[in-house]
């Protein structure tokens, strides 16, 4: 019995459709992998929430390999943020609805005392204190302005500085043109440089 | 671009770049758990009644589109069964369903007495 499923299966990937889907899934988790991290922080930084972040980033991934897993690797980054981005703007839009109600309901304030060991470990990278803390303290003050910055142009920024994507793959992920991705990502620019001072020119 | 903004932005990649690099292991481990749970669904055959689902949906809406356009003018269509429901409810009806075995033996008659005269 063991032995036929055995060779049932062998046979199965054996067929040129089954190794065609073997070798896509592993592009697809070779590609997922590579992106997750930035797509986090860039979620998290949209939405200033961690949890929420990854609970955005699972769906964008779940729906890029549900619906456009059949189309060439070289459009999965783009379409990914801009399943993101779209998800992104669905949670901004439910909790401009939460917030209304919950004007009414005052919500509970959450507990403090829920101490992770874990995210307190030390850094695997290996930085010293004061190399993290310079870190943070610069991300802290990148990340509240980018936060603060209208949401086009923050997509626009985020996608073209920390993801790195060019203007064409910008303008797919945003859903609008080459040249609206050109106006917002420079009118972020010159807010966020109006913004963060001179210490960080 | 300018040399400033050039500068402005290569310091935020890079702090951006630091902060993704010292993401925590349970925060990376969540991630792992999600990318699995994508890549499942995609090794998760679609069940046979699930790709025709859209089909069946439109051919649905179609039907009913059709229905309501065409409007009362078929309305002959559901007035039949009301014409039978109005002749079984009358008077006369009851009267003939009572005689049945009557009428039935008149009508055996007449084809007799027809091929009598005939």
């Amino acid at each position: 019995m063991t032995a036929g499923v055995a060779v049932f299966a062998l046979s199965c990937s054996a067929t040129p459709t089954g190794a065609r889907t073997l070798q896509k899934e592993q592009q697809l988790d070779h590609f997922l992998a590579e992106v997750e991290r930035r797509a986090l922080r860039i979620a998290e930084i949209a939405v200033r929430d961690r949890d929420e972040a990854l609970d955005l980033v699972q769906d964008a991934m779940i729906k890029l390999v549900r619906n456009y897993s059949g189309r060439g690797t070289d459009e999965w980054t783009p379409l990914f943020y801009r399943i993101l981005q779209n998800g992104v703007r669905d949670w901004h839009r439910r909790q401009a609805v939460r917030n209304r109600v919950m004007v009414w309901f005052q919500k509970a304030k959450p507990d403090d005392n829920d101490y992770d060991v874990i995210a307190a470990a030390a850094d695997p990278m290996g930085r010293s204190p004061d190399e993290e803390l310079q870190n943070s303290e610069a991300m802290q003050d990148i990340e509240l302005a980018v936060h603060e910055l209208p949401s086009r142009q923050r997509e626009a920024f985020m996608l073209r500085t920390f993801e790195g994507l060019d203007v064409a793959g910008t303008a797919v992920a945003m859903g609008c043109s080459e040249g609206s991705v050109k106006t917002h990502y420079s009118r972020a620019v010159h807010a966020l440089r109006d913004k963060l001072g001179e210490h960080w020119q | 671009m300018s040399k400033t903004d050039e500068q402005l932005t290569r310091k935020a990649k890079d702090a951006f770049d630091a902060s993704v690099d010292s993401l925590d292991a349970a925060t990376l481990s969540r991630l792992n758990r999600g990318r699995q749970a994508a890549l499942a669904e995609a090794a998760r055959p679609i069940t046979q009644w699930l790709r025709w689902m859209p089909v069946t949906g439109i051919a649905a809406a179609v039907l009913m589109a059709v229905i309501m356009l065409r409007g009362p003018g078929d309305i002959d269509v559901i007035s039949a069964p009301a014409t039978d429901l109005e002749i079984l409810l009358s008077e006369e009806s009851i009267e003939m369903l009572e005689d049945l075995e009557f009428y039935s033996w008149l009508a055996t008659q007449e084809l007799d007495g027809a091929g009598d005269f005939g």
